[in-house]
């Protein structure tokens, strides 16, 4: 029920907010904003940490479940230079230790101003799996064959009622580009303002479904 | 005692001190600080100003009084005020305003210098402490006064005052303080609030003027074809247009922002000739709109001014010579405060005119002048601790002039609102605002307060900058600004009103009728409507003042029979003989239950008259308790009387099974699980976040890169807060917040306890009650209790599924 065909491609969404394309067994995730609160703490704001260390495990947990052989950031692993410290450089070591497949990051705008990146990662302006791109700002997509992108953080606002409403986040496919919702638990979205063909997909409980296009309105 | 330096000014008015301006002196000269209690209008500012102006006339040119206003508005009608007995006894002293509309120039001008006298807003004082140097500039100061004490009184910036005037008091031991509130309940605990606890021989001064006080009321003609209850009819429009013809000018007080807006319509197309005399007040309109009505009002070119709240504060418009307000007058204080904006003049008596929406507001008026003669008014509780405000004062000083932590505890203790201070409590203020504190490893690298020789500092230029940008204690609503094309703002509405409407829909706010041309972010773009369009009247939230339990009282008794005979009761007696026939009266001695059948199945309506928040509650808790044994599912409404229940089957309850669900055991457990507080609390923590300093205030315009690093919503905040840092302080503070705020809870487990005494009245009716009418009518209306948003998604889904097929 989380599987999808989508422009001649089969896609697995997650209710974690995350992509898993079996025939690649490619795991994509987006906006992972690792250090957002040490940035915060940098400039004088008391946000705790934990965050960097607990969406690292989430993603381990997915890879084990999914059995993926590799894994896709679709931009914005990181937060800010500011964000980049020891500790967090130590967690990052630890889990790209604990990785044992390839990874690729593709560069989000957050990402491009920190201007070396922790371990050495490698960063490339998008990624290519045959009929499949992965960029991070969905403006850069071009072509007929399927894009999954980030950079947005969608989420739908979902009118309940008199006068309050739902704002959930969600996978919003527009063309030919998904846009994932963003990953990290430290990170917030923001309501898109949908086109008449948009499809919107929402995680719910431990499924994702597909939102009937009469409750956005 | 004699005044011979005052007599210069009173004689060149042929005027006579009145006795408590004696008072209010003598006592200031004896060095005691005190409140005044005076209503509007009546020579309080001469009472509390005159004091230390005498002390000061032949003195240089320093800054002595601090006058502090709880508005902004207000400040330049007070230095009028101010400046009169200024330009006659002392010339060469001056009065200034320091507020967050003060001009560049101006303030500019008071960082060299500050003036004998300055007025200004707990913000802004704040914002003072924040100058090193402040303390020196003030180093003559004797006194301040505190005006409109009751307003600020169990707010955050009533507390923000009481801090600052703590500060104050530590630099200047032997500093006086005044205050000057109106009608209150707790005028003693007003003083103490206000004084904190370096002053044991403070006094009270009353205004004992006799100002009479007249309440009357519009009565229907046709009082069969009015409602029982329930609609904000403008079903008397037409007779109170007639009132505003007879008096010269008005001022209509309405309860909401939107009914305003309605009566403002409904009085132009009874009187189209009035489309110039005819202007409205209320608090999202944009100042300079506001600024139309208030000068509309003091010069006496209107004919009526339809306002909100907004308009109760102390402006003086003396050519008021009428006040209407519509609706249920839901307090006291507040039906005498505005009855109090007629006839400014001394010795004039001020006369409301009650015009009921419906037949139990007729009773509500008539109990609001009973409570009036035996002087019950309600009280105003203030704040305990409120923890966020507390940070923010201590960055606020630690910015100003680094402190000692020991000193600066007992300075804080000294006020009222955090006498009672814990140890962990100040630790954990002490923390939040330098390493993180008690949770240290949650928060490394942070760094706010630094500790230099024992002192805390913050000496950074962007954190100082940072923070007295944040100053302040208001959240504004998440509400988007209302502009023509041409850029000239009208106010503001909510965005869940505005965010239904598509561009080309008609609507009307600030008495225009106009059309959404888009909504852009946060800004609205509207033009004028074509003529004859009929819009949707704005509607913003929060309507959901209860009625006070003092008014609830008078209200019961007279229900009761209690109380001389009066218009209004003659008036709905046929209503309450019917009542009385079908059922019975309800009182607040006892509780009456009725219990009805109907094609909906069965109805129980519960009348314990504690106001609209606490019946919410009760209906949940109820529904809830009764619902968890018999697995119905339960549907609720209420308002100010009472609360009904209704379900399939199952609610014809025998007097255990009601104690049961009304018992007072695990209360606070239950009413956590069925409120949804957790929910709730998360949208609490917006104000606390902003005023504990997490959020920062946007500066206008766009976000700079840096800014938009560390941007973030208070609902992801709590989140984290909850994950890595249960312990803090300020999710137990939303927590206490939401249950106050949206619950009254401390009044709910008062009507708990209470209720475990009444005995309880069943009675089985075969009709609707004139009481039970109006729940049931409502019940179309009930919001739903907000569960999660995953369970509420999959009741949409599910609904719409079955309305498929």
């Amino acid at each position: 029920m989380n599987t999808f065909s989508l422009h001649g491609q089969v896609v697995q969404f997650l209710p974690e907010g995350v992509v898993f394309l079996p025939d690649h067994g490619a795991l994509i995730v987006a906006d992972v904003h690792l250090g957002k609160s040490a940035t915060f703490r940098a400039k004088g704001l008391p946000v705790p940490e934990g965050d960097t260390h607990r969406d690292l495990a989430r993603l381990l947990a997915l890879l084990a479940e999914t059995g993926a052989r590799r894994l896709i950031v679709a931009g914005d692993l990181f937060h800010a230079p500011s964000g980049i410290t020891p500790e967090i450089e130590r967690e990052i070591a630890t889990f790209l230790q604990r990785l044992e497949i390839p990874f690729h990051l593709v560069c989000g705008n957050h990402d491009a101003k920190i201007r070396r990146l922790p371990c050495s990662i490698d960063s490339q302006a998008f990624l290519q799996m045959e009929n499949i791109r992965i960029i991070h700002d969905p403006r850069d997509a071009s072509g007929e064959s399927l894009h999954l992108a980030g950079h947005w953080h969608p989420m739908v606002k979902i009118p309940d009622g008199r006068r309050t409403s739902l704002r959930l986040p969600c996978f919003l496919l527009r063309g030919t580009t998904l846009v994932l919702p963003s990953f990290g638990s430290f990170t917030g979205g923001a309501v898109i303002p949908l086109h008449p063909d948009d499809r919107i997909f929402v995680p719910m409980r431990n499924k994702v479904v597909e939102l009937p296009r009469e409750l956005v309105r | 005692m004699r005044f011979p330096k005052l007599q210069p000014f009173f004689d060149a008015r042929g005027w006579k001190p009145f006795p408590f301006q004696r008072e209010t002196w003598t006592a200031y000269r004896q060095g005691k600080s005190g409140l005044l209690h005076a209503p509007t209008g009546q020579g309080k500012t001469l009472a509390v100003y005159l004091g230390p102006l005498s002390e000061t006339l032949a003195g240089p040119d320093v800054c002595s009084v601090l006058w502090l206003t709880p508005l902004r508005a207000l400040a330049a009608d007070t230095l009028r005020a101010l400046r009169e007995p200024l330009a006659e006894l002392a010339p060469k002293l001056q009065a200034e305003a320091r507020t967050g509309d003060t001009s560049a120039a101006i303030r500019a001008k008071l960082r060299r210098k500050l003036p004998h006298t300055l007025v200004t807003t707990p913000e802004s004082l704040s914002l003072m402490l924040t100058h090193d140097d402040f303390a020196d500039k003030m180093a003559h100061l004797r006194c301040v006064i505190v005006d409109e004490w009751h307003e600020l009184l169990g707010t955050k910036r009533g507390v923000q005052a009481e801090l600052c005037l703590a500060r104050l008091r530590t630099w200047f031991p032997t500093l006086r303080i005044w205050g000057l509130s109106a009608t209150l309940g707790n005028l003693t605990e007003a003083r103490h609030t206000l004084l904190g606890s370096s002053f044991p021989d403070s006094v009270e001064v009353t205004a004992d003027l006799k100002k009479p006080i007249v309440i009357d009321t519009l009565i229907p003609r046709e009082m069969e074809r009015f409602p029982w209850a329930g609609h904000l009819g403008t079903r008397l429009a037409p007779e109170v247009a007639k009132e505003i013809e007879k008096a010269n000018t008005t001022l209509l007080f309405t309860n909401t922002r939107s009914q305003t807006e309605i009566w403002f319509q409904e009085l132009l197309e009874l009187r189209p000739g009035w489309k110039d005399l005819l202007a409205m007040h209320h608090g999202s309109l944009d100042p300079a709109e506001r600024a139309i009505a208030e000068n509309g009002l003091r010069d006496g070119s209107l004919k009526c001014v339809v306002a909100t709240s907004s308009l109760d504060l102390g402006v003086d418009f003396s050519p008021v010579d009428q006040v209407i307000q519509i609706g249920s007058p839901k307090g006291i204080a507040r039906l005498l405060q505005r009855a109090g904006r007629a006839g400014h003049q001394p010795g004039k008596p001020s006369r409301i005119l009650g015009v009921p929406t419906h037949a139990l507001e007729l009773v509500e008026f008539a109990a609001a002048r009973d409570a009036m003669m035996v002087r019950s008014i309600e009280a105003r509780p203030p704040l305990e601790k409120p923890l966020d405000v507390l940070v923010q004062h201590l960055v606020t000083c630690a910015i100003g002039q680094p402190f000692l932590p020991d000193e600066m505890r007992r300075e804080i203790q000294s006020s009222h609102a955090f006498r009672n201070l814990t140890d962990s409590e100040w630790d954990w203020a002490l923390g939040f605002i330098s390493n993180g504190g008690a949770a240290l490893a949650a928060y490394p690298r942070y760094r706010k307060a630094h500790i230099q020789d024992g002192r805390y500092t913050v000496d950074e230029k962007r954190l100082i900058l940072q923070h007295r940008l944040s100053i302040g204690t208001i959240v504004g609503d998440a509400s988007v600004s209302i502009k023509f094309a041409s850029g000239r703002a009208l106010g503001t509405v909510e965005e869940s009103f505005i965010s239904r409407l598509k561009p080309g829909s008609p609507l009307i706010f600030g008495g225009r009728h106009l059309v959404l041309v888009r909504l852009h972010q946060r800004t609205a773009t509207v033009k004028p409507a074509p003529k004859n369009i009929q819009g949707h009247v704005s509607v913003w939230g929060g309507n959901r003042m209860p009625l006070s339990t003092e008014l609830a009282h008078a209200l019961a008794l007279r229900l009761k029979g209690d109380g001389q005979p009066t218009p209004e009761m003659k008036a709905v007696q046929p209503i309450l003989d019917i009542q009385k026939k079908w059922s019975r009266l309800p009182d607040d001695d006892s509780l009456l239950v009725e219990h009805t059948r109907s094609r909906e199945g069965e109805h129980l309506f519960l009348y314990p008259f504690a106001g609209r928040l606490v019946h919410e509650g009760l209906a949940t808790l109820i529904a809830y308790r009764i619902s968890r044994v018999s697995g119905q599912s339960i549907q609720t409404t209420h308002n100010d009387y009472g609360f009904s229940l209704n379900a399939k089957r199952g609610l014809f309850l025998g007097e255990d099974e009601l104690r049961q669900a009304t018992s007072e055991e695990n209360l606070l457990g239950d009413l956590i699980e069925c409120m949804h507080t957790a929910e709730l609390a998360r949208r609490q923590f917006r104000e606390i976040a902003r005023v504990s300093g997490l959020i920062l205030q946007q500066p206008p315009g766009r976000p700079s890169q840096s800014q938009r690093e560390i941007q973030s919503s208070a609902s992801l905040l709590f989140e984290v807060l909850q994950r890595y840092d249960v312990e803090n302080l300020l999710l137990q503070q939303s927590r206490r917040e939401i249950l106050e705020n949206q619950l009254e809870f401390t009044r709910l487990s008062q009507v708990i306890h209470s209720l475990q005494q009444r005995p309880i009245l069943f009675v089985e009716t075969e009709h609707l009650s004139p009481m039970a009418f109006p729940l049931w009518a409502d019940r179309l209306q009930a919001i739903l209790v907000a569960a999660d948003a995953t369970t509420r998604l999959e009741a949409m889904l599910k609904e719409l599924n079955q309305a498929a097929g």
